[in-house]
């Protein structure tokens, strides 16, 4: 019995839930057909139940309530303001009963037939007197009825669900035991680790490999399939909204229409519990702030209705909330006048600072533009603690705002608490784990190349031109710090949501992967410099660093101080001392250097992603063909090559070398070479010779544009024949040349071959193409005094083709 | 009164908590230290796929550990939602109370009187009942540390 009636709280509940919604859209449109069918089956469900327990008065009220509303079925009443209020007081009570009947009290005091008169059941003496009257009203309410699968008959209750035949069959559990079987799980997860451990170590065992091999993937699966389990439909945080936004509109007397979006992305349960005071928080500003009252809005030549909409969207795995008002906007001087009053920013910045980041001072601790502290919103919990929330669960959140038109929040979450993709350093004895999100880039190199600075207590270090703050993590923990004085630095750059970007140094990068986040204990936590603690593979505890509290704490994130002042930071100083080059030695043995700002990052490609069989050796990198120069003659003994990938902005070329050493200064002078074109200059580096590759012939003679590139490629006209198309097309083409469609008006530039034939049929008519011309002749013998190339003289026409899209670059390149 | 006690040895204290807060005894293995926080948080440590923030109690009632032996042994604890693992002297024994919880004239002293909430008997001897949750809250001077830190 006792089961019995927990099932009965549960099921009354969700449909609580559930129904919220739809008694507000129902109130909205009193024509709704289906959202009154929604109602009506919620009340009908109650009072049948009510029949295997003994709650005469839940019967008696769900009773009055089902009465009413099967009389508004059948068309026998007009849903109006006073039903629908009656009837979300009677759900209400309905609600108050079941947690009392759930807590095993009593049920609460009062007397319900004020409540069921209020439904006033016994109108027929107004249903008499008004039917002849009320008869056009009711007009409306039927047409939607005849798209109703099943013409109402009020009699006749429609089964219940029966709107969803394709629901999926599901059970109630205690969300203990879901926590229950998920830390199973992950001992199973950690067993299997330390067995595998063993298993290698015992060597290769072909009879108990392939049955351990089965079970790992069956643990994946299952893992899987329990993540899954902690998700839940947003829909379940929406379904409350409509009646709280219909609350507090009457509350405020505004008029609000909520619009909901996107309730059937998913999201971790805890993270649905974790947002639902921000985003509460969030309407109730909405509602209070920015929607204005309906005589203001028609003032303003608006709808009379604000319209609140909340979406919901899933992209990758973050959730992004959009929170829109169609009010009055932000107000950017008060804003502006508060953040200077409260010293925020000073008026010199103020001028400074765009509209968009102006508004989002609001979320500055401290910050609240209401003047006056109403009931509903501006109870001392600022748009701070909403940040604040939000951030600790790896979220961020932004407003947008068009003075008059309205606000936009993004609230932008990641999908799960639970399992995040994490970086693990190293940091003296200790392991750290750091988010994936935030992990911009991980950069190795020594103090030099970083230009690495210390200034005071802090330190910058200079990549890709731009000053970046840099954080010890072993000085941000108070650890020892040894590793500081070593030649190489390891440094993890990290973005903050606000879009800052700083470098935190550790000692060794030590893997990544998914990491299983647990919660830390609160005397934990406070110390601000963590956010969770997970368990490595060998069983190891791992500290997952707070990296935006970390950031905070060091005043790294901007606000609108710090972004004001960011112009004026020395960004370019260094640049402007010396050119700077990637130092290598290639396949020669040659020390040689190239440009560093050419140099887009160092690849590894394995042998088998070389192609040598052409004329000129080629690689694959990610998926795309690419021209490599600096292979040795000798082929290739070594499995793996480094490879520097070079860039002049639309042309890449892969550099082959046999080792990297580092980023230099170039100092010394630069003596020229003439007698080597591939060379641009030697200079001393350490003491040593060194040869600075010209980049400007390398790209000439082995750039070939990237497909993405935008440049034009140089144009080419064919004669009119089926050689020419089929033969001499393909050709052309891998000659770095599109070819024109037939006919098309010649363009200027464009490299026109034609016959010879053709040629001076063209030259006796005065219509010789602008453009250089090859001119092809079908004997291989040289007619005397005619620059001609046999056609099928591949040499020749493809250094043609070669030489006149050279001379057509280099007068690109010349300004 | 029966009521099942754990008694432990804080400090060359008896103490005792109830044996329905501990939830085991535990060897306490490799504890991963946890930079810039309160001396009294020895780290933290996992028990299968759990994790325990491991708590010194020396520390946590402002005294040296040093001065005392420590137990490979500790007690686990769930409180608030997190489980703790408490590094002690000694985990001693299962005892249950003879008496009935009392005072005692004058107070435990300052140390003592913020983790007590009074004394028994058991058949071993008498014993300082423990309030756990302020037990992990670590010395009250913590609190002003771990702000200033923050």
């Amino acid at each position: 019995m006792d089961d019995l009636l927990a099932e009965f709280i549960a099921e009354t509940r969700e449909m609580l839930e559930a129904s919220g919604g739809e008694i507000v859209a129902w109130e909205a449109d009193p024509a709704d057909r289906a959202r009154l069918d929604a109602i009506f089956r919620f009340v009908h469900t109650v009072k049948g139940n009510c029949g295997f327990f003994d709650f005469p008065r839940l019967a008696a009220l769900s009773h009055a309530a089902e009465d009413a509303l099967a009389d508004c079925r059948a068309g026998r009443r007009e849903p109006d303001q006073a039903l629908v209020s009656a009837v979300l007081a009677v759900i209400d009570r309905i609600a108050l009963m079941i947690d009392a009947i759930e807590a095993g009290e009593g049920l609460p005091e009062g007397d319900d037939a004020a409540l069921i008169a209020l439904l006033d059941v016994s109108r027929e003496t107004w249903f008499e007197e008004g039917s002849d009257a009320s008869e056009p009203a009711v007009n409306p309410a039927q047409e939607p009825r005849e798209e109703a699968p099943e013409p109402g008959n009020a009699d006749q209750p429609a089964p219940l669900r029966r709107s969803d035949p394709a629901a999926q069959r599901t059970i109630r559990l205690p969300v203990e035991l879901l926590d229950r079987v998920m830390s199973g799980v992950s001992d199973m997860v950690l067993a299997r680790n330390d067995l595998a451990h063993r298993l290698r170590q015992a060597g290769n065992q072909p009879t108990i490999d392939g049955p351990f091999e089965r079970l790992t993937a069956i643990l994946s699966d299952v893992r899987d399939a329990i993540t899954r389990m902690r998700m839940q439909r947003i829909e379940t945080l929406f379904g409350v909204l409509p009646r709280l936004v219909r609350d507090l509109s009457a509350e405020l007397g505004k008029q609000v229409m909520v619009d909901l979006d996107g309730g059937d992305v998913e999201l971790d349960r805890e993270m649905i519990e974790t947002i639902r005071d921000p985003l509460t928080h969030l309407i109730r500003n909405a509602i209070d702030h920015g929607i204005e009252a309906p005589a203001a809005r028609l003032a303003e030549g608006k709808r009379e209705i604000g319209l609140l909409t909340i979406a919901a969207r899933q992209s990758g795995n973050t959730i992004a909330i959009q929170i829109s008002d169609d009010g009055r906007g932000l107000d950017e001087d008060r804003i502006a006048a508060k953040a200077i009053a409260t010293g925020l920013i000073t008026p010199a910045e103020r001028s400074a600072m765009s509209r968009e980041k102006l508004v989002n001072l609001i979320f500055e601790p401290g910050f609240s533009t209401a003047e006056t502290v109403s009931s509903v919103s501006g109870r001392g919990v600022g748009l701070d603690v909403v940040r604040q929330n939000l951030e600790r669960v790896g979220g961020t959140i932004r407003v947008a705002s068009q003075p008059g038109e309205g606000t936009q929040f993004t609230l932008q979450l990641p999908l799960t608490l639970s399992i995040i993709a994490g970086l693990t350093v190293d940091v003296g004895p200790q392991r750290f784990a750091i988010p994936q999100a935030y992990v911009e880039e991980i950069v190795q190199a020594t103090h030099q190349a970083l230009d690495f600075t210390r200034m005071g207590e802090a330190a910058l270090v200079t990549f890709r031109g731009n000053r970046i703050p840099c954080l010890m993590l072993a000085e941000v923990l108070g650890l020892e710090d040894a590793a500081s004085d070593a030649r190489e630095l390891t440094l993890v750059l990290l973005r903050l949501a606000s879009g800052d970007l700083f470098a935190l140094a550790v000692d060794r990068i030590h893997s990544h992967g998914d990491l299983v986040v647990k919660p830390l204990a609160p005397a934990v936590m406070k110390c601000g410099l963590y956010a969770g603690s997970t368990l490595l593979d060998d069983g190891q505890p791992v500290l997952l660093l707070d990296v935006a509290n970390i950031a905070a704490s060091h005043a790294l994130v901007t606000d609108g101080r710090a972004r004001v002042l960011q112009p004026s930071m020395p960004e370019t100083a260094v640049e402007a001392d010396a050119p700077r080059a990637m130092l290598f030695t290639d396949f020669t043995g040659r020390r040689s250097a190239v440009r560093l700002e050419l140099v887009q990052r160092i690849e590894t490609a394995p042998t088998s992603a070389i192609d040598t069989s052409g004329q000129r050796p080629r690689v694959v990198i990610d998926g795309t063909i690419l021209p490599l120069v600096g292979l040795p003659e000798t082929p290739v003994t070594r499995d793996k090559l480094r490879l520097l990938r070079l860039a002049d902005g639309v042309c890449e070329v892969l550099y082959a070398v046999r080792e990297v050493e580092d980023a230099v200064a170039l100092t010394g002078a630069l003596v020229a070479v003439p007698e080597d074109p591939l060379i641009e200059a030697m200079t001393l580096v350490g003491g040593e010779p060194v040869v600075l590759i010209d980049a400007h012939a390398l790209f000439a003679a082995h750039g070939t544009p990237a497909p993405s590139a935008t440049i034009a490629r140089p144009r080419c006209t064919l004669p009119d024949s089926d050689w020419a198309r089929t033969i001499l097309a393909p050709l052309v083409t891998s000659a770095g040349y599109d070819i024109l469609p037939e006919g098309s008006a010649a363009e200027p530039g464009a490299v026109a071959i034609m016959s010879e034939d053709m040629f001076e049929v063209a030259e006796t008519l005065g219509r010789v193409p602008e453009g250089p011309v090859i001119r092809l002749r079908d004997h291989p013998e040289e007619t005397p005094g005619s620059a001609t190339i046999y056609r099928y003289d591949r040499e020749a026409l493809l250094a043609a083709l070669s030489a006149l899209r050279h001379a057509r670059a280099a007068g690109d390149n010349r300004p | 009164m029966t009521e099942l006690l754990v008694v432990l040895q804080i400090a060359g204290r008896r103490c005792a908590v109830s044996a329905h807060d501990v939830k085991s005894v535990i060897e306490l293995g490799t504890v991963t230290p946890v930079p810039r926080t309160p001396d009294f948080i020895a780290g933290i440590a996992a028990l299968r796929s759990q994790s325990l923030t491991v708590i010194d109690c020396r520390r946590a009632l402002g005294f040296e550990s040093s001065q005392w032996p420590t137990d490979e042994r500790a007690a686990v604890i769930a409180n608030g939602g997190h489980s703790y693992a408490l590094v002690v002297d000694r985990v001693e024994d299962i005892t249950t109370a003879t008496g009935a919880p009392g005072q005692v004239p004058g107070g435990f002293g300052p140390a003592w009187s913020r983790v007590a909430t009074g004394m028994t008997e058991t058949r071993t001897g008498p014993v300082l009942l423990l309030d756990l949750a302020m037990l992990i809250a670590g010395p009250e001077g913590a609190r002003g540390e771990i702000e200033t830190v923050a």
